[in-house]
């Protein structure tokens, strides 16, 4: 019922990318005031930072670290597969997505961990817990969204190849997105003066 | 160029049922469905107003409580602001008039179109809610740490609302990004654009950066509010004016989201009733972007007596002064369009030249406010309220019923009754005077806002403001009533009835569904108007 | 073979990061894990979201969002900056 306003594939495709990227740039601004109140609460407390993030578990943040860049080159590969239609987007989605899933039990394992060290918190540490449960929450919604959005690919993974890929590649672009944002969290919460933990 | 569509009445005969249009992908009727909804919130949002007005008529506070009128500003403040002013011409004209402006089908994203109006309408049943529950006491600042921890009235249900308002909002702005990128007709370059185009495109650059700053201060106050987490209250080791930088990241953007699609649409209507193309085109252009721009770098001016260091202070004085330069190139550049002209009082033209002077009179007194000095004794008066509201009403809404009258017979199909018309703007403008030039100087004489009792001897000038309420309130009945008379008495309407340039008035009146027959080619720069001699 | 690439230099930061975390190294721990985490955003940006070949129009949305969080963070630490902050007696920090 509806005609495209577009007159070719390429220009619907660079159009979604445009959206995408505009909309990651708006993603941006809105993770941004928690950093600006991380950065806020750090200058104004740095010990009380440091003893919130001696009780994070570094083995488990830095091995999700890994985990998640490497669903990025999953993901990265699986969109390369679209744009080629070489046949391999389900098995990197499917990958990608394992990868994602894994992220979030160990992170649901580290909060279950953690609900216990915030309820003992005060004052300015228990700014510093605020701060890690929004962020990596908002973090992890996002995860879940994507991969969401990855289950639906998932289905529609034969409709995808060298003339439309699209709704991949802009997947690509909120996946990606989303592993950046975790590589400024994890050191903002887990890698405070380690040395004297 | 254009031929009618089967039964002539373009997009509005495609399906008459309400399904099709609460289903429909096609930005023309979307624009309608905005319409409707703000309408109706701007009527709630006056109504707010005009038992504020009613309450200070008299110096005692004789007609509601204290509370409740501290209800009744917040609401209006609420709803004025994110659920008609912000939308309003964006959501509306711009929804409306972008595609066709530049020669494209639809927008880029028809289908995120549709999803923005359903964000707008449940972000507007939350809030509905939140005034049904009992109403909030906070003022549209929402400031820390009333919102936080003292006030015991519906403030998550309005944080809600305006949150998820937040995303209509950026959809739109996303929209209109992508449009004006990719969809532009062969032969349209940027500097062929009409100056409505680089407005509301300007315009949507900041719906997209500052409308998330907004949304994550809203969930903080929110997630403090519920959890006592301590982010913006002191006894809890947070900070206020943590709250009130991000808050006012987004509010003063906000403002130019509100006028700058106005300049655009007198823009438009300025060089059409005068028979002149636009007087500096490209200044225009690139004072649209400078005031995008150097809007995002003047927040702190509503700090001045927060407790913000001095040298913060200083900055933000010396960059609120730096706006008002681009905005002044564009008053001189609409004055100097007229010189030589074919003036022609129209409707559209009364309410674009009473924009011009009412936003230039606001403007000016924003300079007032921008002084250090000067703003320790005007803030948190009337003045302030004045100064904004000069922009806002005299500017913005102004702008916004030009641009409705201007370009109605396209919407519609329809002419509306010229009289009419005039006599409800000249109504407008005396009214909008008599209310809130006495605030200005109610405002010097040191009356606080936001209070609903003051001293006897600004009886007088507070009169005069109430009377002239009731005067715009008739003023704004009129065009409800003449425009929705129109819709089935008014006389047909031509393609091009006031012989205007733009490509959206080369095509039927109303458009068909796919707005063109064939794709139009652009061959030159817009404004292509000629003096009649 | 240069998303791989990629992931492998990503892993070889990450590496980085982490060991250097254990150096005491005061403030400056802080800045190059800051660098590092810019270095890593950056390879995912150019590589993994093809940044590197896309046209200018992309490259310039991708930096705004960075941009006007900068401006956010630079015009606020006027204020933050040039003052002292006075926590009340009765505030819990």
């Amino acid at each position: 019922m509806t005609t495209s306003p577009f007159d070719s594939t390429l220009e619907r495709r660079e159009a979604a990318t445009l959206g995408m990227w505009a909309f990651l740039a708006t993603e941006v601004l809105f993770f941004g005031p928690l950093f600006f109140g991380y950065v806020h609460g750090r200058l104004a407390s740095p010990d009380a930072f440091v003893a919130g993030s001696h009780h994070m578990h570094i083995v488990l943040g830095t091995l999700n670290t890994a985990i998640l860049m490497t669903s990025s080159l999953t993901m990265a590969l699986g969109v390369r597969a679209a744009r080629t239609g070489s046949g391999s987007l389900k098995t990197m989605l499917t990958l990608t997505a394992l990868l994602g899933l894994t992220f979030l039990g160990v992170k649901g394992s580290e909060y279950w961990m953690e609900a216990k060290e915030v309820a003992n918190a005060s004052g300015a540490e228990l700014q510093f817990y605020f701060l890690y449960f929004a962020m990596t929450g908002l973090h992890a919604l996002h995860m879940t969204i994507g991969l969401g959005v990855i289950a639906w690919l998932w289905r529609h993974a034969r409709g995808f190849g060298r003339h439309y890929h699209a709704p991949v590649e802009v997947s690509g672009l909120y996946w990606h997105f989303v592993d950046i944002v975790w590589v400024f969290l994890y050191p903002m919460f887990y890698l405070l003066e380690r040395y004297s933990a | 160029m254009s031929t009618p569509s089967p039964n002539g009445w373009g997009y509005l005969g495609e399906g008459y049922t309400l399904r099709s249009w609460l289903t429909t992908h096609d930005h023309k009727r979307i624009a309608i469905l905005y319409m409707v909804a703000i309408t109706a919130f701007f009527f709630l949002g006056g109504a707010a107003a005009a038992l504020m007005r009613l309450e200070l008529a008299t110096p005692a506070g004789d007609v509601v409580s204290a509370t409740t009128y501290n209800k009744l500003f917040t609401i209006h403040g609420v709803i004025m602001v994110w659920f008609f002013l912000i939308p309003s011409i964006p959501s509306v004209l711009g929804n409306f008039l972008v595609p066709l402006m530049i020669g494209a089908r639809d927008m880029a994203f028809p289908r995120l179109n549709l999803a923005s109006w359903y964000f707008y309408v449940v972000g507007g049943l939350f809030t509905l809610g939140a005034l049904v529950a009992g109403g909030v006491d906070t003022g549209w600042t929402f400031y820390t740490p009333y919102s936080t921890r003292f006030s015991d009235t519906n403030v998550l249900l309005v944080l809600v609302g305006v949150f998820i308002v937040g995303f209509s909002s950026i959809l739109t702005g996303l929209n209109i990004v992508v449009t004006v990128h990719k969809l532009r007709a062969p032969g349209l370059t940027w500097f062929r654009l009409p100056l409505f185009i680089w407005a509301n495109y300007a315009t949507s650059l900041i719906l997209l950066l500052a409308t998330p700053v907004l949304a994550m201060t809203l969930t903080l106050v929110a997630l403090e509010r519920l959890f006592k987490v301590g982010i913006f209250d002191p006894a809890l080791g947070g900070d206020p004016l943590l709250f009130q930088h991000l808050f006012w990241f987004y509010s003063h953007p906000a403002v130019y989201i509100m006028i700058l699609p106005a300049m655009g649409v007198a823009s438009e209507i300025i060089p059409c009733f005068a028979r002149r193309t636009v007087f500096g085109y490209r200044f225009m252009a690139y004072a649209i972007l400078g005031i995008a721009s150097i809007g995002f770098l003047v927040w702190g001016h509503h700090m001045f007596v927060s407790g913000q260091s001095m040298y913060a202070g200083m900055v933000f004085s010396l960059l609120s002064f730096l706006v008002a330069i681009p905005s002044a190139i564009k008053v001189f550049n609409w004055t100097a369009t007229l010189y030589k002209g074919s003036i022609y009082f129209s409707a559209p033209m009364l309410y674009a030249l009473g924009f011009v002077g009412l936003f230039t009179i606001g403007g000016l007194t924003g300079l007032f406010l921008a002084s250090l000095a000067l703003d320790v004794h005007l803030t948190d008066t009337y003045f302030v309220i004045a100064h904004f509201h000069y922009i806002m009403v005299g500017g913005s809404v102004m702008a916004y019923l030009g641009a409705i009258h201007f370009w109605w017979p396209k919407i519609s199909g329809r002419m509306y009754p010229e009289t009419m018309g005039r006599i409800a703007a000249l109504t407008i403008f005396f009214g909008f005077n008599l209310t809130f030039f006495p605030q200005y100087l109610l405002g010097w004489l040191g009356m606080p806002r936001r209070y609903h009792e003051y001293p006897p001897e600004l009886q007088v000038l507070n009169l005069f403001s109430s009377a002239g309420a009731a005067v715009l309130a008739i003023g704004y009945l009129l065009p409800l009533l003449y425009l929705g008379w129109s819709l089935f008495f008014g006389r047909r309407a031509p393609d091009n009835p006031w012989q205007a340039t733009g490509l959206e008035w080369q095509t039927s009146s109303p458009p068909p569904q796919h707005n063109f027959e064939q794709q139009p080619r652009v061959e030159r720069g817009p404004y292509d108007y000629q003096p009649v001699r | 073979m240069s998303y791989v690439l990629t992931w492998l230099g990503l892993m070889i930061l990450l590496a980085l990061t982490f060991a250097s975390s254990y150096l005491p190294m005061g403030a400056w721990n802080t800045v190059a894990n800051t660098g590092i985490s810019c270095a890593k955003a950056l390879l995912i940006a150019l590589f993994f979201m093809h940044l590197r070949n896309a046209g200018a129009l992309l490259r310039i949305v991708a930096l705004a969002g960075l941009l006007w969080l900068t401006l956010l963070f630079g015009l606020s630490w006027t204020d933050f900056g040039t003052r002292t902050l006075s926590p009340a007696p009765w505030s819990s920090r």
